[in-house]
């Protein structure tokens, strides 16, 4: 029988208790956001003893589900200040699922100055002392863990950034080989840990696979039906395992949408100097690795292995923090990328929160565009806790009004992602109203919008985005909910087979006699409850926005501006 | 006439002297559509997942225009 794990920090106590029936069948992101909406004050302090943070494997993970190991972390954002879902790859969704934990939920915090381990194995929970980890960066946490707990265990950390609180802070854990580069990064879930005390979260387990399924045999034939299908659609069984992410930036760029010099232009001109092509062409000849799975099971592996030149390996560079760190800054070189990918890992920052804040500062004047170095050595300051560097870590609305930039691109206090909202406007939409702020990941239009997956909807026009954004933003609250990694989308939405093979999964693994149409209706269900906590919390429809010089500026190449109405973008929300 | 041709991610192994994004200057005739440069560059038409023509997608029947920049992909996502 699965069970919650609930953390309470404050008495420092474990305990295991039954799951209620109301959440059996409620896994990742689901169960995150109703767990937060039912036990979370919409009102309370991100940082303060009554917010919880939250972990949950999807429904299947943990199974052999192919690309099934995503892990949902939630909680109060204190970046947006409302709800927040963070999801991940790496290793410890499968193993959480594996020791038959649906979620662990950390609550309280305790009196003092002290910092604590939680360790999961299959004999149970405890919270051991971790003074000894405080101050480190993730990657020599992850590597005293694995050296202390044994190399296979999964570390979920947080870096120095997490531990001062910073806004911008995320919680990472590892992936196969040890790199702890697997973020929950968005909207600063790592303060709230740091908040809590908590450092690290080891879990060991032996398995990986067993996760307990009502029909094993028709399971299997669901599983291997997905599988079959992820391999015969033209991106997740050519594209991404042959280029992976990265590959989006000259597509991006080609399409006039790369945001470059902090969202003033769609088009770089040393994009293909950071692109995938470039990417894989170095990572292979320095010994690195073109194509890589973040957890094990994956059959798209669209992670990548990059060797920096100091000896360090970044592993992975994804399109996101590419872009962030690469165009959106004017660099145009990966190694400076990787360098800074890098040290956001290690100190536990969110990357596409970091890349937009230096944007913001070039656009100050702080730092030149452009310039590699300074960026690093700004960069370097969060782990030091200076002034600049605390404002690096709490992200682009902080950064902004710190220094007075007016162009600050960010939605509901999150930095915007590589996507310019004014040459795809599908995504422009979904910024402005995802529940979670400015989040690509929550209504992916780019697909439909540029990369012609699941139809075409022109980028350039207002027209249909709006439809477009709320089926996909129901579509992802359901798809978030079962740990499949949402790349699986991009065969989902072409072919019809692949919904019904995901809820075929479902059905043979909980005995459940689910339909399509509970699947849509539970991705409703899980926007109305992220939207009524950010209710409650004090947002409203005027929140849904964009910053107003998306709608002023022209971005060339185009030269188009967002043009869809407020009023527009409040339908979103008419189911 | 003259257009510019980008092509990337693996399909620069069809075209000779081809890099991934390099700009490529193409002598075409008059009227060629989309579907005509790229037999002419010898692309397999089944490697060609998006065409973009001055960065808007673009059908193969797309009459091309004098300089136009055109950017060949194959399939390809991410996020």
């Amino acid at each position: 029988m699965a069970r919650l794990l609930r953390v309470d920090m404050t008495r420092r106590e474990v305990k295991f208790t039954d799951v209620p029936e109301k959440y059996a069948l409620l896994g990742g992101r689901a169960l995150t956001s109703r767990i937060v909406a039912d036990e979370v004050p919409p009102t309370c302090d991100p940082l303060g003893r009554f917010n919880k943070l939250v972990f949950a494997p999807g429904l299947l993970s943990g199974t052999n589900a192919p690309s099934s190991g995503r892990l949902s972390v939630g909680g109060k954002s204190p970046l947006t200040g409302g709800i927040k879902e963070a999801n991940a790859g790496g290793i410890t969704s499968q193993k959480l699922a594996n020791l038959g934990i649906k979620a662990i939920v950390i609550e309280g915090k305790p009196a003092g100055e002290g910092w604590f381990l939680l360790k999961i194995t299959p004999a149970g929970a405890e919270l051991l002392d971790a003074g000894d980890l405080a101050g480190k960066g993730t990657y020599e946490v992850t590597a005293i863990c694995r050296e202390r707990y044994g190399s296979k265990v999964g570390v979920i950390t947080i870096g120095p950034a997490g531990e001062m609180l910073l806004a911008a802070a995320g919680v990472t854990n590892n992936d196969p080989d040890g790199n702890s580069s697997r973020y929950a990064g968005r909207g600063g879930l790592g303060a709230v840990m740091g908040a809590r005390r908590l450092k690290a979260i080891v879990v060991d387990s032996p398995k990986t696979f067993d996760a307990p399924v009502k029909d094993p045999e028709k399971f299997k034939a669901a599983a291997k039906k997905f599988t079959a299908i992820l391999r015969k659609h033209p991106v997740t069984g050519e594209g991404l395992p042959n280029f992976g992410t990265s590959v989006l930036i000259n597509v991006i760029n080609e399409a006039g949408a790369l945001p470059t010099r902090n969202f003033s232009a769609g088009r770089f001109a040393r994009a293909q100097a950071v692109s995938g092509e470039k990417l894989a062409e170095t990572a292979v000849a320095r010994g690195g690795k073109a194509t890589h799975a973040c957890h094990p099971g994956c059959v798209m592996r669209c992670s990548n292995v990059y060797p920096l030149p100091d000896g360090k390996v970044c592993a992975p560079i994804e399109y996101e923090s590419d872009w962030a760190l690469g165009p959106n800054l004017e660099i145009g070189d990966l190694d400076v990328v990787g360098r800074l990918n890098y040290i956001c890992n290690d100190v536990g920052l969110d990357t596409i929160e970091t890349g937009v804040t230096l944007g913001v500062l070039m656009e100050a004047g702080v730092i030149p565009f452009g310039d590699g170095e300074a960026a690093i050595k700004a960069l370097e300051e969060v782990g030091r806790g200076t002034y600049l560097g605390r404002i690096i870590g709490s992200g682009a609305a902080v950064a902004g009004k710190v220094f007075g930039v007016t162009r600050v691109p960010a939605v509901k206090g999150q930095g915007l992602p590589a996507y310019d909202p004014r040459a795809c406007k599908g995504i422009g939409v979904t910024y402005a109203t995802s529940p979670m702020g400015a989040d690509h990941t929550s209504g992916y239009a780019v697909a439909t919008n540029i990369l012609k997956v699941g139809g075409y909807v022109d980028p350039l026009k207002p027209d249909g985005q709006v439809d477009l954004s709320r089926n996909l933003q129901i579509a992802t609250a359901a798809l978030d909910s079962t740990g499949l990694c949402l790349f699986v989308a991009f065969a989902v939405l072409d072919d019809p087979e692949g919904l019904p093979a995901i809820v075929e999964m479902i059905n043979a693994q909980y005995g459940t006699q689910l339909t399509l149409d509970d699947v849509t209706e539970l991705g409703k269900q899980i926007l109305r409850t992220e939207r009524e906590f950010n209710r409650q919390a004090g947002f409203t429809k005027e929140h849904d926005r964009l910053p107003e010089f998306f709608a002023l500026e022209e971005l060339p190449p185009h030269n188009t501006v967002f043009d869809i109405k407020g009023e527009e973008l409040d339908q979103v929300y008419n189911f | 006439m003259e257009v510019e041709v980008r092509v990337f991610s693996g399909l620069e192994k069809f075209v000779p002297g081809a890099g991934p994004g390099k700009a490529l200057l193409v002598q075409v005739p008059e009227g060629a559509t989309g579907r005509e440069l790229i037999a002419q560059l010898q692309i397999p038409s089944d490697q060609i997942f998006t065409m973009f023509v001055n960065g808007r997608h673009a059908l193969p029947e797309q009459v091309l225009q004098p300089g136009d920049r055109v950017a060949l992909f194959p399939p390809i996502g991410g996020g």
